[in-house]
C-alpha cells in the first residue's frame, strides 16, 4: 500500500472523527449563541441520547428509525426541562454560578443513567450496516462515513435555518442584543427554550452516532470535553467555527496518532487549543467580545 | 414541673449508655473485618458491583458455616467512584471506625498511594481490583497481593498460548494511554522476543478515544496474526474487530481479564465471535466436575455472576484462608502474619474457581486459561488448558 493512499485514508478517517466532534460542538454553540451559557453538561446529554436509543431500540425493540426519532425528541425534552427548571431561574446570576449548575446537571445525569441502566459498558444494536466503503482505493469506516454525512447535513441544515427561518433569525437577533430583541417583540425566553431544546436534541443525536461507533457507558460524556476544545478553537458562538474546528482537530489528531503515536493525540489537541487561545482567544470565527471565564 | 437534679441526669445518662451499648453489634475484636474502597459508581462501576456481590456471598457462606475459628467475618465498604482521593478518604474513615484486618482496594493508584500507610500500620493485608505488575513486588508491597496473575503475567500466558499455536506469529499490541493500559508493554515485548514472536506494531489509544479508524488502518498495514488489547473494559475492541472484519483481516483479537466478561460481549453481537483472552478464574456457569464451589455460587446467586464477582469471591476466600492459617498458628491477625500465612498456600484447592491447585509464593497467582467467546451461545469456551507460569 502506497504511503499516499495510507495518508489519504488517515486523513479521511480524521475528517470523519472530526465531523462527530463538530456535531457535538454544535450543541455547545447553539446554546451559547442564544443564552450565553456554556453548558458543560453537553457531554452527558450526548451520553443520555445514546442510552435513550439503547432503551428504545434494545429495551423496547423498536425499529432503529423510530428509536432515533424518540431519542432525539427525548434529548430535546430534557433540554426544555433543564432550561425551564434550572437555567431560567438563574438568569441574571453570575455566569460562574450558571456554569457550575451545568456541571451539576452533568453529574446528576450520570448518576441517573447509572441507576437506570447500571455502570457496565454496553453496545448499541447495530443499525448502520457493516459493508466497508471505498473512495477509489481508500478505505473509510462505514460508521464514520455515515457520521460525516449526518453531521454535514445537520450543520448545513442549521446554517440554512439560521439564515431563513423566523425562529433562526430570532435566535440570531437574541444573540446579537437581547434588549434590542425584546424591544422588537421577540420572545427572548422562548428563544432560550428553543436553543436548549435544539442544542440538547442535537447532542442526543450525536450520542446515537457516537454510541454506535464506540459503545456506550456512563463515562462516555468525557467526549464532551473534546468537543469543548473544538468550540473554543472554532469560536464559542460560531456554527461555521464548530464545523471547521471539529474537522481541524479531527484531522490533526489522526495525523498525530498515526505518525507520532496515540499518546500524542491529546497533546496535539490541547497544543492547538493553547496556541489558539494565545493567538485568537475568541476562536477562529468567534465574536471578539466573548468573556473568558 | 420536673426538676432535673444532678443525680437524675447521671442515672438517665448511665441507663441510656448501657442500653445503647447493649444494642451495638459485637465488638470488632470478636470479628474479622474486611473493609473496602469499592468503585460502585463511575467508569469502573460494573467491576465494583460484581466484586461487592462476590465478597458478600463468600462472607455469608463462611459465616453460615460458623465463621473462621468461631469468629464471624464482616464486610464494610464505601463507594469511591474509582477516584484515588475518595478511596484514601474511605480508607481513613473506615480505619477510624473499625479494627480492619483485610482491605479491598479499587485501583492501582490507590494501592500505590496507600502502600506507605499500610507498611507503617503493619496491621492490614490488602488486595483489590489491580493486577498491576508493579504491585507484584513483595519487597516494596509486603502487605499486598492480587488474586490472580499480574498484567504482564496475563499477557505472558497469552504469549505462551500463541507460541504454541502459531510459532513465530506476528503480534500487534494495542494499549490505552493510561497507567493501566501501559502496564504490561515492556514485559510483553521482552517475553515475546524470548518466545520467538514478533511485535510488529504498537498502537496506543487515548483513554477517551471513541473512533479508532486511524488505529485500524495501522493494524491493517501491520497485518498481524494476533492483536493483544490491554487497558480496556470493552470499547474500543468491538469497533476494532468490526472494522478488521470489514477489511478482511484474519487477525485474532485477544485481551486480558477486565475485558473477558461474556455479559458485556453478549451485547456486542456477532462481531464479538472469536474474541479470545486470558481468564484467571473459571466462569460461574462452568459445570466442571472438579468445581464444587461453582455449584455453591450458582445456588447462592442464580442470575448475576460477572467476572468481577468471581474475582471478589476468590479474594474473600484467600483473605479467609490467610486468617484461618494465622489463627491456627496461634498468631495475632496483623499484616505480617496474614501475609506470611498467605504465602504458605501451596497446591491449594479453590473449589474449582481456578482449574488447578494454586501456590502463592509472592504477590500474585500466575495462572490462567485462554477462552474464546462464542456469540451463538453467548459464552466463553475454553481454548486451552490451564497455563501456569510457575512451571
Amino acid at each position: 500500500m502506497s504511503d499516499l493512499l495510507f495518508f489519504t485514508e488517515v486523513t479521511l478517517a480524521g475528517l470523519g472523527a472530526g465531523a462527530l466532534l463538530s456535531l457535538t460542538a454544535l450543541a455547545f454553540v447553539l446554546i451559547y449563541k442564544a443564552t450565553r451559557v456554556i453548558n458543560l453538561a453537553v457531554g452527558e446529554i450526548v451520553m443520555l441520547g445514546a442510552y435513550l436509543f439503547f432503551a428504545f431500540a434494545a429495551g423496547l425493540g423498536l425499529p432503529a428509525w423510530v428509536a432515533i426519532v424518540l431519542s432525539i425528541a427525548g434529548g430535546g425534552l430534557v433540554g426544555a426541562i433543564l432550561e425551564r427548571g434550572l437555567i431560567r431561574p438563574m438568569l441574571g446570576e453570575n455566569p460562574i454560578s450558571v456554569f457550575m449548575v451545568t456541571i451539576g446537571i452533568g453529574s446528576v445525569v450520570v448518576g441517573l443513567v447509572e441507576l437506570l441502566w447500571g455502570t457496565e459498558p454496553r453496545a448499541l444494536p447495530a443499525f448502520l450496516g457493516n459493508q466497508p466503503i471505498f473512495l477509489g482505493e481508500a478505505y473509510v469506516s462505514r460508521k464514520i462515513a455515515i457520521a460525516f454525512l449526518v453531521s454535514a447535513v445537520v450543520i448545513a441544515g442549521f446554517v440554512l435555518l439560521f439564515r431563513f427561518w423566523r425562529g433562526g433569525v430570532a435566535l440570531r437577533a437574541t444573540a446579537s442584543d437581547q434588549a434590542a430583541a425584546y424591544s422588537c417583540g421577540i420572545n427572548v425566553p422562548g428563544v432560550f427554550s428553543v436553543a436548549w431544546i435544539i442544542g440538547c436534541a442535537t447532542a442526543a443525536g450525536a450520542g446515537i452516532l457516537l454510541g454506535s461507533i464506540g459503545g456506550i457507558s456512563p463515562a462516555m460524556g468525557v467526549f464532551g470535553l473534546s468537543a469543548l476544545v473544538v468550540v473554543i478553537v472554532g469560536g464559542l458562538d460560531s456554527i461555521a467555527g464548530a464545523l471547521i474546528g471539529g474537522l481541524l482537530i479531527g484531522v490533526f489528531e489522526a495525523w498525530a496518532g498515526t505518525y507520532l503515536g496515540g499518546e500524542y493525540k491529546i497533546v496535539t489537541t490541547f497544543g492547538i487549543l493553547i496556541a489558539m487561545l494565545m493567538i485568537r482567544p475568541y476562536g477562529l470565527f468567534g465574536t471578539t467580545e466573548i468573556e473568558r471565564l | 414541673m420536673m426538676k432535673f437534679s444532678r443525680r437524675l441526669v447521671l442515672a438517665v445518662s448511665t441507663a441510656l449508655t448501657l442500653s445503647l451499648g447493649a444494642s451495638l453489634p459485637a465488638l470488632s475484636a470478636d470479628e474479622i473485618v474486611i473493609a473496602g474502597s469499592l468503585p460502585l459508581t463511575g467508569m469502573f462501576g460494573f467491576a465494583g458491583v460484581g466484586v461487592e456481590a462476590g465478597i458478600q456471598d463468600y462472607v455469608k457462606m463462611i459465616n453460615e458455616e460458623g465463621g473462621i475459628a468461631g469468629r464471624q467475618l464482616r464486610f464494610v465498604y464505601e463507594d469511591t467512584a474509582y477516584k484515588v482521593d475518595a478511596s484514601v478518604a474511605a480508607f481513613n474513615k473506615l480505619n477510624s471506625q473499625e479494627e480492619i484486618h483485610f482491605y479491598y482496594g479499587d485501583s492501582t493508584g490507590f494501592a500505590k498511594t496507600i502502600n506507605p500507610e499500610l507498611n507503617r500500620m503493619g496491621s492490614i493485608l490488602m488486595a483489590g481490583t489491580s493486577y498491576a505488575s508493579e504491585l507484584n513486588d513483595p519487597a516494596t508491597y509486603p502487605f499486598q497481593f492480587m488474586a490472580g496473575p499480574d498484567y504482564t503475567e496475563m499477557t505472558g500466558i497469552l504469549l505462551e498460548y500463541i507460541a504454541k499455536e502459531k510459532p513465530g506469529a506476528k503480534i500487534v499490541l494495542v494499549n490505552s494511554d493510561t497507567e493501566f493500559g501501559r502496564d504490561p508493554i515492556a514485559g510483553t515485548k521482552a517475553r515475546a522476543q524470548e518466545l520467538g514472536l514478533e511485535i510488529v506494531e504498537e498502537i496506543i489509544t487515548p483513554p477517551t478515544a471513541v473512533d479508532v479508524s486511524t488505529e485500524v488502518l495501522k493494524l491493517r498495514r501491520a497485518r498481524p496474526d494476533y492483536a493483544i488489547f490491554h487497558g480496556y473494559l470493552l470499547a474500543p475492541i468491538p469497533e476494532f474487530m468490526s472494522q478488521a472484519k470489514q477489511l478482511g483481516l484474519d487477525t485474532k483479537f485477544m485481551g486480558t481479564f477486565w475485558s473477558m466478561d461474556p455479559g458485556s460481549w453478549a451485547k456486542v453481537g456477532d462481531v464479538a465471535n472469536g474474541y479470545m483472552g486470558v481468564m484467571p478464574y473459571r466462569y460461574a456457569d462452568d459445570e466442571a466436575d472438579d468445581a464444587p464451589m461453582l455449584d455453591r455460587i450458582r445456588q447462592m446467586r442464580p442470575d448475576y455472576r460477572s467476572t468481577p464477582y468471581m474475582q471478589g469471591f476468590l479474594t474473600a476466600m484467600l483473605f479467609s484462608e490467610a486468617a484461618k492459617r494465622t489463627l491456627e498458628a496461634g498468631k495475632e491477625l496483623n499484616g505480617e502474619n496474614l501475609k506470611a500465612a498467605l504465602n504458605t498456600i501451596k497446591d491449594f484447592d479453590t473449589g474449582g474457581i481456578i482449574g488447578k491447585p494454586i501456590t502463592i509464593s509472592g504477590n500474585s497467582i500466575p495462572v490462567g486459561r485462554i477462552y474464546t467467546y462464542n456469540a451463538a451461545t453467548q459464552k466463553m469456551d475454553p481454548a486451552s488448558d490451564w497455563i501456569s507460569l510457575q512451571e
